[in-house]
C-alpha cells in the first residue's frame, strides 16, 4: 500500500506546484526599478526565462524595456504560447519584416477593421498602394509645404488663447506674474485634430463633432469596452463626410491664404475629382479614408508634443540648445520618438512557413513587429535608454520610405519603414516641431508644474512614459 | 508565389495571388463591421473568470453568434455543437499541432500512437489490469470510512493503470509520474514549466534507455515491449520515441472525467442512489459526465488555408477554438443541457461510429480522446476506440469504489468546486472528501 502512498504525494505535489502562480491573473508583479527587470527564473544554461504575463502586467505598462531588452537577446523571435502570438523585438529584423510587404502582410489585423473600416492598413502590395497614394499624396512634399503658413496661424491662434483669461486654458498669478497649464488640454489635444479638420476642409462647426468620433473611434480600435459606441461614431462619421462629398463633388473648396486667394484644395476635394482607372472614386471609398486619416492624426501627433516636452524639460541642458537653435527641434522630434514613441508596433502575418532567428513560425501566424524594442536596440543606438538630442546615430532628416542606414546613422522605427510607413509621418513632424518651435516663441522660463505631475512607484520622481505618451503635462511659464 | 517575393522595396509588382488575399467581400466585411457588440472581452477567455466558471461565459458567447473573434491572440471561438463537430472533422481545412511542437521540439521522436501493435497491446495492458488496480487503490482508504476521491482516486488511478500496462515497475512509478507529469503540463504558455517539462523530458529518456534495452531482450506482456518489437520505417525504435509516445497521449481524461463524475454523482444524490441501485446507468452517469462538465475544456485546430466560415473571414494560420464545454451544453441540441441527468434520452449511449451523432442522437464532445473513430464498433484487427476503453475504465474503477463502500456522500462541510488549475489545464474538482460505510 506504501506504492499507492508514495504514488498520491507525488501527483499531489505535482498538481500544487505553483498552483496559484499558474493562473494567468492571480499573479502580479511587483514594481521594479526603472530600468531592472522581475527576475523570470532561468533555464538550465541560465538563459533568461520570460513569462508571457508580463505583457498584460502593470510593471510592463510604466517600465517595459529591460523586458524588451532580454526577448532581443535571448528570444529575438519569442513565441507566446498564452496569447498565440509572436514577438519580433530586434531592428534589422522588423525593419526586414516591414519591407517585406508580400512575406508578412497586414491582411488580418483586425484591431481596426470593425472600427475604421476597410482601409488601406488591412491591405497589401498594389491593392494597398493604390489607395494609399491617393490621399498620401497630399500630405507630403509641395503639398505639404503650401499647408504650412496655415499651420503656423493655426497654432498661434490657439497661443493667443492662453493669454485670454476668458479662455480658462491656464491659470495666472498676478503676484509672480506665471502661468499655468495642462500642454495636452490647451494644446496638444486640439492642434492635430485642428490640422487635421482644415487639410480635410471640414468646416469649423464640425470640430466638436471631431472630438466625438475620434474618441470614440480610438476607444473602439481596442475592441473591448467601447467597440460598439465606435461603430456608432463611425456611423456618424460617414453620415456626416457623405453629405460633405456630395457637396464637394459640385463645388470644391480651397485652402486661401490671409489674401484670400486658392492656396490648395482641400483633400475631400482632391478625392472627389481624383480618377483612378478611368473611374471616380465611390463615396464608400473615400468615407474610410477618411476615416483613417481622423484615426490616426491626433492621438499619435499629441503624444509626440507632450512626451517632447515632457522630456527636454527633464534635460535643461538639450531644452537650452533647442531653444537657441531652432532647428534643433527636428532633431528633438525624432530623439522623442525613438526615446518614447506613442504607437508601439505594428501586426503582421507571415504569408508563408518562415524560420526567423532559428525559430520557425508556421505560415497565417500573428507577428507582432515591436516599434519600442526596436527603438532601443542597442545594436543600432548606442546607450538606447538615453534621452540624446545630439546622438549622432540617429537620422533625423527628411522621413523616407526606404529608411535611411549610412555612416553610422539609422532612422527611428516610430513611422514604420516600406510600403506602410506612415503616411502622416511629415505632417506630424511639421506640426510637432513647428507647433513647439512657435510655442517656445511665445513663453519663457518654462517649468515642468511637477506637484501635480504624476508621480513613480517612489512618490517622488516624476512617473516614467512607459508605453504610449503621458497623459497629462502641466506648465509653468512667464509670457515672453 | 511569384517570383518578385524578396524584391522588398518594389510593392507595386504583387503578383496576382498577393490580391487574392487582401480581397473581402462586401458581404464578409459588413458582418464583420456592424451587429452587436461581443458580450466578453477578448482577454477575459484568459482570466481567472473563465477557469473558475467557463459555462456563463460560452452561455454569452454562444447567444452571440457562431464565432467570437479574439483578435488579440488571432483566434476564433466557436461554441455552437454543430459547429464544433463540423470543424473537428474537418481535417482538410484545420489541423492539429503536436505537444512536441509546442515544445519547440518538433523533431523529438515519432508518434507512435497509429501503429496497431501499439494500439493493441495498450487495449490488452489496460485491460487486464483495470479492475486490479481500482480494487488495489480502493482497498488502500476502504477500511478508514472517508477519503478524498480527487486525490486518492481519480488523480492516481490512471497512473497506475499507465505504469502497469506500460511495464513500469511499481518501485519506479512515484519517480515515473513526477516527471510525466512534469512533462506533460509544461507545453502550455508557462515558461518555467516548459523549462522543467523538457527536463523531464530527457530524464524520461535516460529512464527508458535501460528498459527499452532490457524489454527487447527479454519481452514482457506489456506496451514497452510491444513498442521495443515494433517495426516501422527508419531507424529502430528509441527512447526518445517512447517519451514522445508518452507525451502526445496522456491520462488526463480518464482523471478528469472520474473527478467530475462523482462530484457530479455527490452532488446529486438522487442520482447517486439511482446509479447504485441500477449499476447499469453507472456507463451512462460517465457518459452525460464528459457531455455536462468536459474535463478538457476545448480542442484546438489551426487553419490550414483561409476558409469562409460562421460569416467570418478565418484567415490561414489561425487558431480555432472548438469549445467542447460549449457546445455541449448547446441548447438547440440537448434539452435542459445545464442540468445532469443520467440516462437522458437525447444524448447517444453509445459509441459514435465516424461521426458525432449515431442513431440521430448526438454525442458530448471529448476533445482529448479525438474525433470518433472512422472505424466500425467492433473493428476486425483492431482494438476498440481510446474512447470506448477510457469509458470501460472509468465504468469498472467506478463500479469497485461502489463495491467497497455503501452509504457514500461528501464529507459534512465540504464545498467542493469545477476549477482550472491555469489556462488551457484541466476543469475538474481538485478535492472531493468524501465519508462511507465499508463493506
Amino acid at each position: 500500500m506504501s506504492l499507492v502512498e508514495d504514488l498520491r504525494k507525488t501527483v499531489i505535489a505535482s498538481y500544487e506546484v505553483d498552483a496559484e502562480t499558474a493562473s494567468t491573473q492571480s499573479f502580479d508583479f511587483p514594481l521594479m526599478p526603472l530600468g531592472t527587470a522581475y527576475d523570470m527564473g532561468r533555464d538550465a544554461n541560465g538563459i533568461p526565462l520570460f513569462d508571457p504575463r508580463i505583457f498584460d502586467s502593470r510593471e510592463f505598462q510604466r517600465n517595459p524595456y529591460p523586458y524588451y531588452r532580454i526577448l532581443r537577446d535571448h528570444y529575438p523571435v519569442y513565441h507566446d504560447k498564452l496569447h498565440n502570438c509572436y514577438f519580433v523585438t530586434r531592428y534589422n529584423d522588423i525593419a526586414e519584416c516591414y519591407f517585406d510587404g508580400l512575406g508578412y502582410n497586414t491582411i488580418p489585423k483586425g484591431s481596426s477593421n470593425h472600427v475604421l473600416g476597410n482601409t488601406q492598413l488591412e491591405l497589401s502590395g498594389i491593392e494597398h498602394s493604390r489607395r494609399r497614394n491617393l490621399y498620401g499624396r497630399h500630405l507630403v512634399g509641395a503639398a505639404l509645404t503650401k499647408r504650412i503658413g496655415a499651420i503656423c496661424k493655426l497654432a498661434n491662434e490657439m497661443i493667443d488663447e492662453w493669454f485670454n483669461p476668458a479662455s480658462g486654458m491656464t491659470e495666472y498669478d498676478p503676484a509672480t506674474g506665471k502661468y499655468t497649464m495642462e500642454l495636452g488640454k490647451a494644446f496638444a489635444n486640439e492642434f492635430p485634430i485642428r490640422v487635421v479638420c482644415q487639410v480635410l476642409g471640414f468646416p469649423d462647426e464640425a470640430r466638436d463633432k471631431f472630438y466625438y468620433w475620434y474618441k470614440y473611434m480610438m476607444g473602439g480600435i481596442g475592441g473591448r469596452d467601447y467597440e460598439q459606441k465606435g461603430l456608432m461614431a463611425r456611423q456618424d462619421l460617414e453620415d456626416f463626410v457623405e453629405s460633405i462629398v456630395e457637396e464637394r463633388r459640385l463645388k470644391p473648396n480651397f485652402l486661401l491664404d490671409d489674401e484670400g486667394n486658392e492656396v490648395a484644395p482641400d483633400i475631400i476635394s482632391e478625392l472627389c475629382k481624383t480618377i483612378v482607372d478611368g473611374d471616380v472614386l465611390s463615396t464608400e471609398e473615400i468615407t474610410s479614408n477618411i476615416a483613417l486619416i481622423v484615426g490616426g492624426g491626433g492621438e499619435t501627433t499629441r503624444g509626440a508634443i507632450l512626451n517632447m516636452w515632457y522630456l527636454l524639460l527633464q534635460h535643461p541642458d538639450q531644452m537650452e540648445a533647442v531653444l537657441n537653435n531652432d532647428p534643433l527641434w527636428d532633431a528633438a522630434f525624432h530623439e522623442t520618438l525613438r526615446h518614447s514613441s506613442s504607437i508601439g508596433g505594428q501586426p503582421r502575418q507571415n504569408t508563408f512557413d518562415v524560420e526567423l532567428q532559428g525559430v520557425k513560425v508556421p505560415a497565417g501566424s500573428l507577428m507582432h513587429m515591436v516599434d519600442f524594442s526596436a527603438n532601443h536596440d542597442e545594436r543600432i543606438f548606442a546607450d538606447p535608454e538615453k534621452f540624446d538630442i545630439f546622438r549622432n546615430d540617429l537620422y533625423s532628416e527628411k522621413i523616407l520610405r526606404s529608411g535611411y542606414k549610412k555612416d553610422g546613422r539609422t532612422n527611428h522605427m516610430a513611422f514604420g519603414v516600406g510600403p506602410h510607413l506612415c503616411p502622416g509621418a511629415w505632417i506630424s513632424h511639421q506640426e510637432g516641431s513647428i507647433g513647439s518651435s512657435i510655442m517656445s516663441k511665445r513663453i519663457k522660463n518654462v517649468r515642468i508644474a511637477t506637484e501635480r505631475m504624476a508621480k513613480d512607484i517612489d512618490g517622488v520622481s516624476l512617473a516614467p512614459i512607459g508605453l504610449g505618451a503621458i497623459n497629462e503635462l502641466w506648465l509653468e511659464f512667464e509670457a515672453m | 508565389m511569384s517570383s518578385d517575393y524578396g524584391s522588398p522595396t518594389v510593392e507595386h509588382e504583387a503578383s496576382a495571388g498577393d490580391d487574392e488575399a487582401g480581397y473581402r467581400s462586401y458581404e464578409v466585411y459588413q458582418r464583420e463591421r456592424v451587429g452587436s457588440p461581443p458580450p466578453v472581452k477578448p482577454g477575459q477567455l484568459r482570466t481567472q473568470d473563465y477557469l473558475d466558471d467557463p459555462y456563463t461565459l460560452l452561455a454569452n458567447l454562444r447567444h452571440y453568434g457562431p464565432a467570437f473573434r479574439d483578435w488579440q491572440g488571432n483566434a476564433f471561438w466557436i461554441t455552437h455543437y454543430n459547429d464544433v463537430t463540423s470543424v473537428l472533422v474537418d481535417s482538410a481545412n484545420f489541423a492539429t499541432r503536436s505537444k512536441r511542437w509546442f515544445y519547440g521540439l518538433a523533431s523529438f521522436g515519432r508518434d507512435l500512437r497509429s501503429n496497431v501493435p501499439f494500439l493493441t497491446a495498450q487495449a490488452a495492458g489496460i485491460d487486464k489490469h483495470a479492475s486490479t488496480v481500482a480494487h488495489e487503490l480502493v482497498q488502500a482508504f476502504a477500511s478508514r470510512g472517508s477519503a478524498d476521491l480527487a486525490t486518492e482516486f481519480a488523480a492516481v488511478f490512471p497512473l497506475q493503470l499507465l505504469g502497469r500496462a506500460w511495464g513500469i515497475p511499481d518501485a519506479d512509478l512515484p519517480v515515473f509520474a513526477e516527471r510525466y507529469l512534469r512533462m506533460q503540463r509544461g507545453f502550455r504558455w508557462n515558461t518555467a514549466n516548459q523549462e522543467a517539462g523538457k527536463q523531464a523530458m530527457l530524464q524520461l529518456v535516460q529512464y527508458f534507455t535501460p528498459l527499452l534495452a532490457a524489454r527487447r531482450a527479454d519481452p514482457q506482456d506489456d506496451v514497452l515491449s510491444a513498442l521495443a518489437a515494433l517495426e516501422i520505417d527508419g531507424p529502430a525504435i528509441d527512447a526518445h520515441d517512447v517519451v514522445a509516445t508518452l507525451l502526445e497521449g496522456d491520462h488526463e481524461t480518464l482523471h478528469g472525467a472520474l473527478a467530475n463524475m462523482w462530484f457530479l454523482l455527490l452532488t446529486h444524490p438522487e442520482q447517486l442512489d439511482m446509479v447504485n441501485n441500477t449499476r447499469r446507468l453507472v456507463k451512462y452517469a460517465y457518459l452525460e459526465t464528459l457531455r455536462h462538465s468536459t474535463p478538457v475544456l476545448s480542442g484546438e485546430r489551426f487553419a490550414k488555408r483561409e476558409v469562409e466560415r460562421f460569416g467570418l473571414l478565418i484567415p490561414e494560420g489561425a487558431l480555432v477554438i472548438c469549445s467542447a464545454a460549449g457546445a455541449n451544453r448547446d441548447e438547440t441540441i440537448f434539452a435542459n443541457a445545464d442540468q445532469f441527468i443520467v440516462g437522458r434520452k437525447d444524448l447517444v449511449q453509445r459509441e459514435p461510429r465516424g461521426q458525432y451523432r449515431a442513431d440521430g442522437l448526438p454525442a458530448g464532445i471529448t476533445p482529448a480522446l479525438g474525433t470518433p473513430s472512422k472505424f466500425p464498433a467492433l473493428p476486425v484487427g483492431r482494438p476498440r476506440s481510446l474512447y470506448a476503453i477510457t469509458r470501460d475504465v472509468a465504468t469498472i474503477a467506478s463500479h469497485a469504489l461502489l463495491d467497497a463502500t455503501s452509504n457514500l456522500k461528501m464529507a459534512p462541510g465540504a464545498q467542493p468546486v469545477l476549477k482550472s488549475r491555469g489556462y488551457g489545464e484541466l476543469h475538474t474538482c481538485w478535492h472531493l472528501p468524501v465519508t462511507f460505510t465499508s463493506k
